[in-house]
């Protein structure tokens, strides 16, 4: 493929030299504005030079406020209210901060949306969510120090708007099955999961992940300092225990605890044990974080707890082909 | 797409509905909760509180238990998914509060399992042996029983069964785990509660001292209860009315049950929505577990009854026939049903709800080494998962060998009794009490924008609750530092409660240490738990 959005290299030597570049890593932050603030924040708070957020970033809830003529009544936490003015606002802040979306609307425009067949309220939800989106990466045009290089990526939860809404970013830059290059290293990138029981978004089969991973990764060719950035983790690893789910998507109970099983990508790790590249980053499962060598490569999963206003990631400090790494929850 | 609660839309996405079912969460709590292993203390002890009502007893400790079992739900709401204690106290404290706390719980639950082991073979082991002596299979099984209470009896028993609980994680992970550990739960059920409700109910106290002559007959001992009911006496006992001092003094017993009852921090779902399992789930639990009791409670005491279970406290066993210690519950309801095959599924029943509690305990304590060295305060060897089992191995071994100490720590000698543990178990919640209370203070965008944002008469609801939690669990410590038998009161323990405040300082200082270690190594700890600016 050899689409390398932008070669931005900064001359820190060559392959034989042992230039250090400091990566930060996130992933699943879905819709939490303070993280995605965050997000941004870690550049110079933890000194990172490279920014890589690794899917799943907008969020799964709109929360309606509806407009009557006493105020705007919302259903938050089960709780019902009226709000206008001031309140109003403190509400659709108090609603962002919790990763969903408000959104203000008629009771009309109510009706019609609950009355929306799956596929049409799955378009109004990516239309919603891109408004808060494009926000999201003109405050990142802003903030962002030109020296730092951003990259941002879909996840399996990202409706298709958000793949253009990157493109069309100033200081973010797109990675997803691509290419890119910063410091001596290559990364290349897939928003895409295996199957789920969800049914989200970017789902492929196993053997289409491997076919993609594989083919960028031929294409890169020396691994010694290639990094893997593939939204979900490697089957079988620390990395992808979730609990077990059973067909109305409850947690499976076994004894007294939930039933964990193995969620990950049987595609992904194989691609990681043929080419055992220097790193391997991950998101996608939430409560499974931890860092695993598989063979060489070392694989990571910061997890993540958005819904706390902390953002869950990782440190990387990559000096030739070494790699250091330090969880940090920000 | 779906639409979850009125007013509300979700679509298409992973994790979405991954909230555990309330009855799930209650029963986990529940059994986490050691009913069982309770309700034996209890009677064992019972002649250290003459005149306890134990109804009474365990209500109080109920009531004391219930603010903060609501502040965990709370807290476990706001923060799903996050390591508990160790990150509300983080987070509202500092982190070397929150270390402490759960460097402490973790130690004092390496303590007390060796309470579990020791009880695993006197009690279950012992106690099967002497059953079947007791109905006539003969005398080579009471000195196979009695072999289990000895020392080494104990401590062998003890170090196999934890041998083998670890084993369960090294060579079939945690899905073996998983499947013992429904089956087994079954069977708790069945033997350690249900059975002996029923035995209760359908037994007259007469039939029972009868069945108990039959039954040490075949110790050689012929009206057994007559020669117990004159030892005790020998040793002090004589019936006692009512005492409210000793039935208060007897909630640190109960306190085992309600003191912890909100382990379901797991069942966490993704999204705060109008569900709310862990509010269900927690006091929920507590009201069960009250239930439980009220069932389990009047029902023993119909068979059995208070005098004769503080008898066999205070008596010499030699004397009735029982050489190898007193009975526990489960082996008098057998006794009580005349029947072997039920004396042995209570025993059984009892037995496999202390082994499931082994690597129960084992895994916790080793998740809890796992965050530490996720943050770089332990060595990043005890975070290795073994890629076939996926358990994290080391960890397991070092709670391990904690494990067998302790265990040797009660089998040869008396430095513990069963509930010493339970006042440095409680410290780390008085600590998280005070970082509920402090929390929409500490962390105020977080406590704004969660479901707990109201105030009650202008106080923060997480304050008002956590503040009652505080009360709830100093009132618990207060009992534990007054009651001789805690094992760990001011007039008779001193040392011990020295030992609980100091293995919290140790702990602090063993953040600090690591904290300056890692800083050699060029790691900044610190940054772990920095706050990043969210403007």
């Amino acid at each position: 493929m050899g689409l390398f959005k932008r070669s931005n290299d900064k001359g820190n030597g060559g392959s034989g030299s042992a230039s250090a570049v400091r990566l930060y890593y996130a992933s699943d932050i879905h819709g939490s504005a303070v993280l995605w603030r965050k997000f941004l924040n870690a550049a110079s708070a933890y000194k990172a030079e490279v920014l890589v957020m690794g899917g799943d970033v907008t969020g799964k809830v709109v929360v309606p406020l509806v407009e009557r003529d006493d105020g705007f009544h919302v259903d938050l936490f089960g709780q019902r209210s009226v709000v206008s003015g001031e309140a109003l606002e403190e509400m659709e802040h108090k609603i962002r901060n919790n990763g969903m979306y408000p959104h203000r609307m008629s009771g009309e425009e109510l009706e019609r949306v609950a009355a929306l067949s799956e596929e049409e309220r799955e378009g109004w939800f990516a239309d919603v969510m891109r408004t808060t989106f494009d926000g999201w990466l003109a405050l990142a045009d802003d903030r962002l120090d030109p020296a730092t290089r951003c990259f941002v990526m879909p996840g399996n939860d990202d409706p298709a708007g958000v793949d253009r809404a990157i493109e069309e970013a100033v200081k973010v830059e797109a990675c997803d099955g691509r290419i890119v290059r910063f410091g001596d290293y290559t990364m290349i990138s897939l928003g895409y999961a295996n199957r789920t029981p969800f049914d989200s978004p970017r789902e492929l089969t196993e053997e289409d992940l491997l076919a993609r991973v594989v083919a960028m990764a031929e294409e890169v060719g020396d691994m010694t300092r290639c990094i893997f950035n593939l939204h979900v983790p490697p089957y079988e690893s620390s990395l992808d225990s979730a609990p077990a789910l059973d067909e109305n998507l409850a947690v499976v109970m076994s004894g007294s605890a939930p039933k964990m099983i193995g969620v990950g990508s049987t595609a992904v790790r194989e691609a990681i044990e043929r080419f055992q590249p220097l790193l391997s980053l991950h998101g996608h499962v939430h409560e499974s974080p931890g860092a695993e060598h598989i063979g060489r490569t070392l694989s990571i999963n910061p997890g993540s707890d958005y819904h706390t206003g902390r953002i869950s990631g990782c440190l990387i400090q990559l000096r030739g082909d070494s790699v250091r790494h330090q969880f940090v929850t920000g | 797409m779906s639409s979850t609660a009125p007013g509300l839309f979700t679509r298409r996405a992973t994790g979405l509905v991954r909230e555990g079912r309330t009855r799930d969460a209650l029963f986990y709590n529940l059994l986490w909760s050691s009913v069982g292993l309770t309700f034996a203390f209890f009677w064992l002890f019972a002649a250290f509180y003459p005149g306890a009502n134990a109804l009474l007893s365990f209500l109080i400790a109920a009531g004391l238990g219930l603010p903060g079992a609501f502040l965990y739900a709370m807290l476990t709401q706001l923060m799903p998914r996050t390591g508990g204690d160790y990150v509300f106290n983080s987070r509202s404290l500092h982190p070397s509060i929150g270390f402490a706390g759960n460097f402490s719980y973790s130690f004092w639950l390496a303590v007390v399992i060796g309470v579990y082991t020791t009880y695993i073979a006197a009690y279950g082991f012992g106690a099967f042996g002497r059953t079947m002596a007791g109905f006539g299979a003969g005398g080579g099984w009471l000195s196979f029983g009695d072999w289990f209470s000895t020392d080494w009896g104990l401590f062998i028993t003890g170090t196999v069964a934890l041998l083998l609980s670890a084993a369960i994680f090294a060579l079939g992970g945690m899905r073996l785990f998983f499947k013992i550990q429904a089956v087994c739960f079954g069977l708790y059920l069945l033997g350690a509660i249900l059975v002996p409700v029923f035995v209760g109910l359908l037994t007259s106290h007469g039939t029972f001292v009868a069945n108990f002559n039959d039954y040490a007959s075949h110790f050689g001992v012929q009206d057994a209860a007559a020669k117990l009911a004159s030892s005790a006496r020998d040793a002090g006992f004589a019936p006692a009315s009512f005492s409210l001092e000793t039935t208060i003094r007897a909630v640190s017993v109960f306190w085992f049950i309600f003191g912890f009852i909100f382990s379901s921090n797991y069942f966490a779902g993704e999204i705060r929505l109008a569900k709310r399992t862990h509010i269900y789930s927690m006091p929920g639990a507590v009201v069960l577990a009250v239930l439980v009791l009220l069932c389990l409670v009047p029902t023993y005491t119909h068979v059995i009854g208070y005098d004769f279970s503080s008898q066999l406290g205070l008596a010499d066993p030699t004397a009735y026939g029982f050489t190898a210690g007193a009975p526990a519950y489960p082996e008098l309801i057998g006794i009580a049903a005349g029947s072997p095959v039920i004396g042995i599924i209570a025993i059984g029943g009892f037995t496999i709800g202390l082994l499931t509690w082994l690597p129960q305990t084992l895994m916790l304590v080793s998740r809890n080494m796992f965050a530490w060295s996720f943050d770089n305060i332990m060595p990043s060897k005890l975070s290795y998962v073994d890629p076939r089992s996926r358990s994290p191995l080391i960890a397991i071994c070092v709670m391990l060998v904690l494990s067998i100490i302790s265990t040797a720590i009660y089998s040869f000698t008396d430095w513990f009794s069963s509930i010493t543990a339970l006042l440095g178990l409680t410290l780390p919640l008085f600590v998280t009490a005070i970082a509920g209370t402090l929390l929409p203070f500490r962390q105020k965008a977080l406590v704004e924008s969660s479901p707990y944002s109201g105030k009650v008469l202008g106080i923060p609801v997480l304050t008002a609750v956590g503040t009652l939690a505080i009360l709830g669990f100093g009132g618990a410590m207060a009992i534990l530092m007054w009651d001789p038998g805690s094992g760990t009161s001011l007039s008779e323990n001193a040392p011990k409660v020295a030992l609980v405040a100091g293995v919290y300082a140790a702990a602090m200082a063993i953040w600090f240490a690591s904290r300056a270690i890692r800083k050699q190594q060029g790691i900044d700890v610190d940054l772990a738990y920095q706050e990043l600016p969210a403007a």
